[in-house]
C-alpha cells in the first residue's frame, strides 16, 4: 500500500467515526490532521530519514479510538454554554421528537409574536395584552373585536415588546438547538 | 531495572493525566503553537512527552471550554496550519492552575521533609 493510500484510507476511516460530530467540526478536525501527518512525514525525510506514514499514525492510535476521544469529552465533559446548564443531565437522551418538537414550539412562538408585532401597527385596537379579572389573568392575542370590560395594557408598545421577545427567543431556541443537535445524531 | 522503568512510567503517565490541562496552557503562554509545534516543545520535558491521539482532542476540549483559541493559518509555502492560543479565560485559567499546582509542590515537599 502506498503512502498516500495508507492515509487515505485512515482518514477516511475517521471520517466515518466522526459522523457523529457536526460536519464543519468533523471536516475541521480530519483538515488538521492531515496537515500534522504530512507536515511530520516532512519533517522525518528533513531529518534525512525515509518517510514513514505508519509510525505518525500509530501516534493518532486507532480511527475509532481517536473519534471516540473527540466525541466522549462532548457528550460527558464540555460544559453547555452559559445559561444552559439546566439542560446537561437531559441532553444525552434526546430523541428526534423532543428535538423536532422544541424547534417547532420555540419558533412557532416566536413568528407569531413577531406576526402579531407588525399586526399591531395595522390593527391597533385588536392586538395586544388584556388584563382580566383585576390582573389576575393576562391575554396576549389579535381579535377581530377588542376585548371587552378589560383595559389593553401596552398600546403602541407592544410592537417593540413582542419584536425584542420574538427576537429573544429565536436566539434562545437555536441555542437549545445547537447544544442537542450532536446528542441527536449519536442516538440515531 | 525494568520493573523500574514500568514503574516509573506509570508513575509518569499518572501525573500527565491530571496535569495535562495546565501542562498544555503552560506551553501556549508564550505565543500560539500548532499541534506538532507543540509536540515537538513538549518533547523536550522527559516527563510530559505525549502522543497525537492525546493531544489534539485535549485542545478540542479546551477550545469547547473556551481558554484556548484556534486559529488556521499559512505561512508563506508552508501548509495552512491551526495555530491555537490562549483566550484570557485560559490565561485566568492557567493562573488559578499554576498557584495551586505550586502550593501542592510546596506541600507535598513539606511531607517529604518531615521527620
Amino acid at each position: 500500500m502506498s503512502e498516500r493510500e495508507q492515509i487515505h484510507n485512515y482518514l477516511v476511516a475517521l471520517n466515518r467515526y466522526l459522523s457523529r460530530l457536526q460536519k464543519h467540526e468533523a471536516d475541521d478536525v480530519l483538515r488538521e490532521i492531515e496537515s500534522h501527518i504530512y507536515d511530520a512525514i516532512d519533517e522525518q525525510e528533513k531529518r534525512g530519514g525515509k518517510a514513514d506514514p505508519a509510525s505518525v499514525l500509530e501516534g493518532f492510535g486507532r480511527p475509532r479510538e481517536l473519534a471516540d476521544s473527540y466525541i466522549n469529552h462532548i457528550q460527558l465533559g464540555a460544559p453547555p454554554p452559559q445559561g444552559f446548564a439546566a439542560i446537561k443531565s437531559v441532553k444525552r437522551g434526546v430523541s428526534k421528537a423532543l428535538y423536532y418538537g422544541m424547534a417547532i414550539f420555540g419558533y412557532a412562538f416566536a413568528i407569531t409574536l413577531i406576526f402579531t408585532a407588525m399586526a399591531n401597527l395595522v390593527y391597533p385596537e385588536s392586538v395586544g395584552i388584556w388584563s382580566y379579572s383585576g390582573g389576575n389573568s393576562i391575554v396576549i392575542g389579535f381579535f377581530e373585536n377588542a376585548l371587552p370590560e378589560s383595559d389593553e395594557l401596552m398600546g403602541f408598545w407592544y410592537t417593540p415588546f413582542a419584536l425584542v421577545a420574538g427576537y429573544c427567543l429565536v436566539r434562545l431556541t437555536k441555542g437549545i438547538m445547537d447544544v442537542l443537535k450532536p446528542n441527536l445524531q449519536v442516538n440515531q | 531495572m525494568e520493573k523500574n522503568d514500568t514503574s516509573h512510567a506509570k508513575w509518569d503517565a499518572q501525573l500527565r493525566k491530571g496535569t495535562l490541562e495546565l501542562v498544555i496552557m503552560a506551553a501556549l503562554q508564550k505565543g500560539a503553537k500548532f499541534g506538532l509545534e507543540l509536540l515537538g516543545f513538549l518533547r523536550d520535558y522527559e516527563t510530559m512527552i505525549i502522543s497525537e491521539g492525546t493531544l489534539y482532542p485535549l485542545l478540542d476540549r479546551l477550545k469547547r471550554e473556551g481558554l484556548i483559541d484556534a486559529n488556521w493559518q499559512q505561512e508563506d509555502n508552508t501548509r495552512p496550519r491551526k495555530y491555537y492560543e490562549l483566550t484570557s479565560e485560559g490565561k485566568n485559567r492557567l493562573t488559578e492552575l499554576t498557584s495551586r499546582w505550586r502550593q501542592s509542590v510546596r506541600d507535598i515537599e513539606t511531607l517529604l521533609n518531615a521527620k
